[in-house]
């Protein structure tokens, strides 16, 4: 169950294909990442049903498959979980309203996009917005008839969210260097010491990053709080598996500018006038054993 | 009433003559060392009542925000703190026990099994797992916060107090706590009265004692989980000719975690996923790479675990189910809802292994299984865990749930919660497995040496028990099951801030267990 039912109600009524709108999926701000949320997680990442996620990614089964082979009748097996052509290479960790996954979808139409949000109504907004804008690229006429606006990259067919608790469930979800790039943006700063543990970057924390980048893959880390921007880059920095990017470096890398015009809170930040401070770091080869 | 002997260990001390095994026992706060054969105390050490309310004010300032808390843990007298782990170092001379305090004390064992405190260390959270590594110099220590430090058994005499954080290992400390992160909050909004509290509560935060202070003494963040850990294992395997450590940790969230040891506890090598339920125990079998865990799954996990996989669900559904029918049809009970309310919670407590004399004369390897509040010890010989179809366990019925299992020499001692009828609370047996029992391992109970460890329950008669207190010592791991299929509180409100805590709860979840902030398990 996620928000009060009047919300829930006007949600529904929205006509498919229609842009949900934010106000129907406000949620409180704060949600503890220590808790037992009623969460859904597949107990493996092998057992996660991306093809509810990405339909248009799904491999196909070569018709020639003889009936009895037991990849044709696993389909009507409850357990089955469709096999995907492509992984999830890119995570949004607490993407909010997912400003920055729409933005980043149509730049690499081939490449899967997952935003993972623990406030549930604010990750059912970005599934609504992702279906919303498919069902409106599918029946947008073709460029060539007179269509307004030039169709968009992959059709936001590469782009979707799932709930997740990320702190806890990171490894349920992705498999040992399966991601190329991590983005946290504008994360919660949680001041107090006592809740340092709460924050998404911790020592302890990064080593789960590192496990689920592949070598050469991106942090991208972006703050408006200048002590938490200290906090990332002081504690990914001194993480063996990481390397902070060259300031010159990623100020070339295209998915900086975007991190810093498209996220929800980069837009206020902009809006107040407020400075924003980027880091950048890269997921080094893991060492020898000793 | 008997106290039951919480945690036991054995000990072997040099020279010792085959019939003198030893054996440490932790009753409550008393911890002894006794001559198994020779049915004699040798050593008797006792934590000291500390002074609650330091040890509250510590908790205070950093609950900050819930007073709630604070009123419960006031009430805890100051009565000595009970051992709730103990474990002794490969080379025996050391017995690391740990207290609900968070207090971690190194014991020596000197001359003729005497025991000599060397230290006492404050961890900043509740320990719930603790080893020596083979190096006999280094302790891991995995806390219900989901931290996992190593410090040094033998702590030095110069104190750096500096966090080091993994991967650091260098020496190059990285600061934990930002001192430039305190004035921020001032700065920026803090926006509920939650917070200001919090703020208040710090800047109080000042006055207790130094000792009492966890942390201030050499240790090293080795890894973490954001979940509350429920066992740490240290394990070797010799891979090209070199041993590699690993550090294998379980947590509450069906997570097993299998990281490099130290200098390299910064890598994650792998997760052993497929729990679907809490774990609560791991067990490496000894000349395999099998690595066996137990938990709120009605199955054991069989793993691979240097490969991450799940070999095998060994079920045990049946074995404990069928000790739930006998005591109930013992008591006169309802045996079909007995079974139905039992079905839907097997809880693995305990997880051990035993050698045993094979029919063929040779020596194998047992599993040895004990479930929450279940009297019974199940018995699995590890050439039976890998065997397709086969999920045959062997009972040993106890007349007295199992808290804990050690092996001296070739006998088993098997601690029970006899606490009521004056019955031994140490089972002394042999196994073995006899031709006619097609590979079943039984279990031939010792009365000379039962007999014997009676000086135990002796030198206990005057540590106080009581059933509410034993409970909450013995049987918490069944607290760890997550009660799902409804929202946390707080959670699905709308874009209003409410305080979680003064949520109005469904009724029908009156005794709802959450896990908060600080990662306790609490009763709503
Ligand atoms: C301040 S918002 C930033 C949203 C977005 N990234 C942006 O830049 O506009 C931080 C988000 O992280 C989410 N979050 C916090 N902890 C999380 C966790 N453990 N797992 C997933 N999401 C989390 C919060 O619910 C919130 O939506």
């Amino acid at each position: 169950m996620a928000g009060p039912p009047n919300k829930r109600q006007k949600r529904e009524e929205k006509h498919e294909g229609q842009m949900p709108q934010k106000k129907f999926y406000r949620q409180r701000a704060h949600a503890n990442p220590f808790s037992d949320h009623d969460l859904t997680y597949p107990e493996h990442p092998s057992a996660m049903r991306w093809s509810e996620h990405y339909p248009h990614f799904v491999a196909t089964i070569p018709a020639a498959v003889p009936k009895d082979d037991p990849i044709a009748t696993r389909d009507y097996n409850e357990y089955y979980v469709a096999r995907m052509e492509k992984r999830v290479e890119v995570a949004d960790i607490g993407c909010g309203f997912g400003g920055l996954l729409f933005a980043l979808a149509p730049r690499m139409p081939a490449t899967l996009i997952l935003g993972l949000e623990i406030r549930t109504s604010v990750a059912e907004f970005v599934q609504d917005k992702a279906k919303a804008l498919r069902l409106q690229q599918q029946q947008q006429p073709p460029a060539s008839a007179g269509a307004e606006t030039p169709p968009v990259p992959g059709g936001y067919e590469n782009v979707s969210c799932i709930r997740a608790n990320t702190m806890k469930f990171l490894p349920n979800f992705f498999a040992k260097a399966q991601l190329t790039k991590i983005f946290l943006c504008f994360p919660d700063p949680h001041f107090k010491a006592r809740k340092h543990k709460a924050r998404i970057v911790s020592a302890t924390l990064n080593s789960e990053y590192a496990f689920v980048l592949a070598p050469g893959g991106m942090v991208y880390t972006i703050t408006d709080v200048e002590d938490l921007h200290v906090w990332m880059v002081e504690h990914l920095a001194a993480h063996p598996s990481f390397a902070r990017v060259a300031e010159g470096e990623a100020e070339g890398d295209e998915c900086v500018a975007v991190m810093r015009r498209e996220t929800e809170e980069g837009k206020k930040v902009e809006r107040n006038g407020g400075r924003k401070f980027v880091a950048v770091f890269r997921r080094l080869e893991d060492p020898a054993w000793p | 009433m008997q106290h039951p002997f919480q945690c036991i260990a054995s000990v072997q001390l040099p020279g010792q003559a085959t019939g003198e095994e030893y054996l440490a026992a932790a009753c409550g706060p008393r911890l002894m060392l006794v001559n198994a054969g020779k049915g004699i105390v040798a050593a008797r050490w006792s934590t000291s009542p500390t002074n609650a309310t330091s040890e509250d004010k510590y908790d205070e300032a950093e609950a900050g925000e819930r007073p709630a808390k604070k009123q419960k843990t006031s009430n805890a007298a100051s009565h000595a703190p009970n051992i709730i782990k103990l474990t002794v170092s490969p080379n025996q001379q050391y017995i690391v026990a740990v207290t609900d305090d968070k207090f971690i004390h190194v014991l020596e064992i000197v001359g003729h099994g005497e025991l000599k405190e060397l230290s006492q260390r404050c961890m900043p959270k509740r320990p719930c797992a603790i080893q020596v590594l083979p190096d006999n110099a280094t302790i891991i220590c995995g806390d219900k916060f989901g931290d996992v430090y190593s410090l040094p058994l033998l702590p030095s005499e110069v104190a750096p107090i500096q966090d080091v954080e993994p991967g650091a290992e260098d020496g190059e400390a990285a600061k934990q706590e930002d001192p430039a992160f305190k004035p921020s909050a001032t700065v920026l909004t803090v926006h509920s009265k939650r917070n200001r509290m919090a703020l208040e509560a710090q800047m109080q935060q000042k006055n207790f004692t130094a000792k009492k202070e966890p942390l201030k003494f050499e240790h090293k963040l080795l890894l973490g989980h954001v979940s509350m850990l429920t066992d740490v294992i240290y394990a070797t395997r010799e891979v090209e000719g070199k041993q590699r450590g690993h550090i294998i940790t379980a947590d509450r969230d069906e997570h097993i975690r299998i990281s490099r040891a130290p200098p390299q506890s910064h890598i994650i090598e792998g997760y052993c996923l497929g729990h679907t339920e809490f774990v609560s125990k791991l067990c490496l079998i000894p000349g395999t790479d099998l690595l066996v865990s137990g938990g709120g799954d009605s199955w054991l996990g069989v793993w691979d675990w240097p490969t991450f996989k799940l070999r095998r669900k060994f079920d045990i559904r049946d074995a404990v189910l069928d000790v739930v029918e006998e005591v109930a049809q013992r008591a006169d009970m309802d045996t079909t809802e007995a079974i139905k309310q039992a079905d839907k919670s097997v809880v693995v407590s305990g997880l051990w292994t035993a050698p045993f004399t094979n029919a063929k004369g040779k020596q194998e390897i047992a599993l040895l299984v004990a479930c929450e509040r279940r009297p019974s010890l199940f018995i699995v010989p590890v050439s039976r865990l890998m065997l397709k179809k086969d999920q045959k366990t062997t009972q040993s019925r106890i007349d007295y749930p199992v808290l804990d299992v050690a092996c001296v020499g070739d006998r088993l001692i098997v601690s029970v919660d006899g606490r009521r009828d004056g019955s031994p609370c140490l089972r002394v047996a042999q196994l073995h497995q006899a031709e006619e029992t097609k590979g079943e391992v039984l279990s031939e109970k010792d009365e000379e040496m039962e007999a014997k460890l009676q000086c135990l329950m002796t030198s206990s008669k005057d540590i106080p028990a009581d059933d509410k207190a034993l409970d909450d010592l013995l049987y918490g791991v069944g607290n760890l099951r997550k009660r799902r299929g409804w929202d946390a509180p707080g959670d699905g409100a709308g874009g209003t801030e409410v305080d979680p805590t003064s949520m109005p709860m469904d009724p029908n979840h009156t005794e709802v267990v959450e896990v908060e902030d600080d990662l306790t398990v609490r009763k709503l």
